[in-house]
């Protein structure tokens, strides 16, 4: 039982950095928290992405959103406007990745990210 | 352009149930890139979309799997509301352009630890007895 609650509170602990990056960066903190519990908890792929939507459920971006509200850096057309398509392709995803093998999506994903994020940094940084 | 942002959430919506994500890590530049937005305005943007239960579709097709870890899942969300406020008073005061060069390094690291990750899947059987007495 002690055993649990120390796995409880390391959880929480690395879930606090994964919402570290959510505010600061305004994204979902999903996309470090897959990975973390796969590596510190030896959760299999598949139960890391079902449990990391379950952190996704309750409103966990809201204290940080109301401090870009604040700000009025807040596109509330936009954000309408792609609720609905996120959520219908939501399912359809959940659905495909019941059927596929996870870790070829994950490379190519990565990749994505991989190449994104380079660019980012070179178009901020270098003329 | 509104039908383009209707698209554009579809195609980040497959996203966010095929590898368990919000979907603001790929939101966040397309914003940017495709309608032009500038930094901070794209993340609390991209804040505003993850506020509604826009998972739960595909949390629901994991679940039937039994693929999902509900008490460990309540810990990750207690953890990311307060550190989501952190780090959103950490990044207000950074320009718009810092920011995305942070943001850039951070989809490298992001994208590094999905792909090593990746090398483990082999330890999926032995993780499923382990769970056992959790």
């Amino acid at each position: 039982m002690a055993k649990g609650i120390v796995r409880d509170i390391g959880v929480f602990g690395a879930a606090c950095v994964c919402g570290v990056a959510s505010g600061m960066f305004g994204i979902g903190g999903g996309v470090l928290l897959v990975p973390l519990l796969g590596l510190l908890f030896s959760y299999g792929q598949h139960r890391a992405q079902g449990t990391s939507l379950v952190a996704l459920i309750p409103p966990t971006g809201l204290l940080g959103l109301l401090a870009y509200a604040r700000h009025d850096l807040v596109s509330w057309r936009t954000g309408l406007l792609l609720i609905p398509g996120v959520f219908l392709g939501g399912i359809a995803g959940g659905v495909l990745a019941r059927k596929l093998k996870p870790e070829r999506m994950r490379h190519v994903f990565a990749g994505i990210l991989l190449i994104v994020g380079v660019w980012q940094a070179l178009s901020a940084w270098v003329r | 352009m509104s039908l383009t942002i209707l698209l554009l959430g579809l195609g980040v919506g497959v996203l966010v149930g095929l590898l368990g994500i919000g979907g603001g890590v790929v939101l966040v530049p397309a914003m940017v890139y495709f309608l032009r937005m500038d930094q901070h305005l794209a993340q609390g943007t991209s804040l505003f979309i993850l506020l509604p239960p826009i998972g739960l579709g595909a949390l629901r097709e994991y679940w039937k799997e039994g693929q999902v870890d509900l008490r460990a899942g309540i810990f990750c969300a207690l953890g990311m509301l307060f550190g989501a406020l952190a780090g959103s008073l950490i990044a207000l005061p950074i320009p718009s352009r810092e920011l995305k060069g942070l943001f850039g390094c951070f989809l490298v690291f992001a994208a590094l630890l999905l792909w090593g990750k990746a090398g483990r899947e082999g330890q999926e059987f032995v993780d499923k007895g382990e769970r056992a007495d959790g």
